[in-house]
């Protein structure tokens, strides 16, 4: 029963290592692998997975896709961004609503905000004059 | 005849201005009465007392004066001053609580589209933002001591936020406690000067897309990641001190993505890095003091044309460092107390050329847990060794001319 329960442990961390969670950014202490600058707002934060378990994070999604663009020869495994409106949490993209707009003041000028739900997205879309965007949409802004 | 017609009616126009007095011993009692009964020109005074009357929006060109630092409550709710006006003068207030973290960035004093708007000698006190300028031309914002209690993992604005604005004056302020000190986005032909700004979240001052500045005698002491200037060109930093900034990604200066700029006479000590330089291009770095820091000048391999000279690099752990092999950038004539060559001529300048970058900085950038082994025996062999024959480290990294007395800055 003990090895039992010791193997189960064993088998769970291993699992738990190539994990497909993001890591929590750590407001104001991480930085942005891409322009350098400390991470400090928890509404455009975004975080990507290397399929080899590495993460990056970064300050402004216009930041990670540039970054993701301009290194290809790691293969990503998934992308992560902050929702506009909770407090430094991540989401996945496919299932992140985005809209752009000059209105929306990011760190590094990407100006774009997700959210979680088509209605949020939707509302401040309307709020704001915004373009709203899909993930591919956002991926293809960047050359 | 003319100019004395002109005089006379200046004269007439200044005899009209009225000035309205605030305070619960006087007739008008809040300050949006005297505000509704303000023209342009007058002065609005208000004594001594706590105002919490919400939003406060300015739209006439009048001096708003404080006697004795009355202090105006936001009871964090609202945005306490707004200025819809030019020529507005703000001057002696103690302006506290302002709205938090809300999407419209509530600040204690904002300025929205006007110029020649002055704000001088007011006290802010933990405020979402401090002062912010948007769109503004010709402001002067000169000798207030603006203090926020930001922590980390929580939302915190600028001390001085400054966007798309041209020609302000930032004189002699206070900052500390917020997320960036003073923050310039597009903000062109401006002029920071002996501003102290300590101990903020992140960075001490932030310039993002701002040509044609310069900050001169600043002292940026302690913040979380030093001092920040990227995506600009053109930008003067002169008689700066940066000191005290440690942290993983914390520099004392971080230039990325700058061009054709000047840094002249500032003094960095007891950093993790002096200066972080990346992407950056025709750059001078003249008679600086790098002084006890982890790396005196780290300077990746994507910086061309930059000179560095005259300088003095005293105690630090790593003078320079590099992560790449191509060099671009020269470095002459700079004081390095690690220099152990001689002068037979004594002319001041050491006859062996000098290698700045160290056997050790090139392994460490690659491979930074080696550090362990810093100090070693085997470690200062391989220095020495290198010194002599360099094989990891590029041969054309060089200062021929290195001096052999400190330079007196």
């Amino acid at each position: 029963m003990r090895t039992f329960a010791l193997s189960l442990i064993t088998l769970l961390t291993l699992i738990s290592c190539g994990s497909n969670e993001p890591k929590p950014i750590k407001l104001n202490i991480d930085s942005c692998d891409f322009c350098k600058m400390t991470i400090a707002n928890g509404k455009f934060g975004a975080e990507l997975i290397t399929q080899k378990g590495r993460y990056y994070k970064f300050d402004d999604l216009a930041c990670m896709v540039q970054f993701a663009k301009s290194n290809t020869v790691v293969p990503y495994q998934s992308f992560f961004v902050n929702d506009y409106l909770k407090d430094n949490t991540l989401i996945s993209v496919e299932s992140a609503f985005f809209i752009k707009s000059d209105k929306i003041n990011s760190p590094m000028r990407g100006n774009m905000a997700a959210f979680s739900t088509a209605a949020q997205q939707g509302e401040y879309a309307k709020k704001l004059g915004a373009q709203t965007l899909t993930w591919s949409e956002v991926y293809n802004t960047y050359p | 005849m003319k100019n004395l017609v002109y005089i006379l009616y200046f004269i007439c126009l200044i005899s009209n201005a009225k000035t309205i007095t605030v305070g619960k011993s006087y007739p008008v009692k809040t300050i949006k009465q005297a505000l509704t009964l303000a023209n342009d020109g007058d002065t609005v005074l208000v004594t001594t007392g706590i105002y919490k009357e919400g939003n406060i929006l300015i739209h006439k060109k009048i001096a708003f004066l404080g006697k004795n630092f009355p202090t105006l409550d936001g009871q964090n709710k609202f945005e306490v001053l707004s200025v819809a006006a030019d020529s507005v003068v703000i001057k002696g207030f103690k302006i506290i609580n302002s709205g938090h973290a809300a999407l419209d960035d509530p600040c204690g004093i904002k300025v929205y589209d006007r110029s020649f708007v002055r704000i001088e000698n007011n006290i802010l006190d933990n405020n979402f933002f401090g002062i912010y300028l948007q769109n503004s031309k010709n402001g002067v914002v000169k000798n207030n001591t603006i203090k926020a209690y930001g922590k980390q993992e929580q939302l915190i604005g600028n001390g001085i936020h400054c966007w798309k604005s041209d020609n302000l004056q930032i004189i002699g302020n206070k900052i500390s406690g917020h997320r960036d000190g003073i923050y310039f986005e597009f903000v062109t032909q401006s002029v920071i000067w002996r501003n102290i700004s300590n101990y903020n979240i992140r960075y001490g001052l932030h310039f993002m897309f701002s040509n044609d500045d310069s900050y001169i005698t600043n002292v940026f002491k302690g913040n979380g990641a030093g001092v920040a200037v990227m995506f600009t060109k053109n930008v003067k930093m002169f008689n700066n001190y940066f000191e005290e900034n440690w942290g993983d990604s914390a520099y004392g200066l971080l230039l990325k993505e700058i061009a054709d700029s000047y840094i002249f006479n500032n003094h960095f000590k007891r950093n993790t890095s002096g200066i972080y330089m990346e992407g950056t291009s025709r750059i001078k770095v003249e008679k600086n003091v790098f002084e006890a820091n982890g790396w005196g000048m780290k300077i990746q391999a994507s910086c061309m044309e930059n000179e560095v000279v005259h300088n003095n690099y005293i105690g630090n752990t790593f003078d320079i460092s590099t992560n790449g092999s191509l060099v671009l950038n020269t470095f002459n004539s700079n004081y390095w107390d690690k220099y152990e060559g001689y002068d037979l001529n004594k002319d001041g300048i050491g006859d062996v050329p000098y290698h700045p970058l160290s056997l050790f900085a090139v392994l460490t950038e690659s491979n930074p847990s080696s550090m362990l082994l810093y100090r070693s025996f085997m470690i200062t062999l391989l220095d020495k060794s290198e010194k002599v024959l360099p094989s990891i480290t590029p041969d054309n990294f060089v200062d021929n001319t290195p001096l052999m007395k400190q330079l007196r800055l």
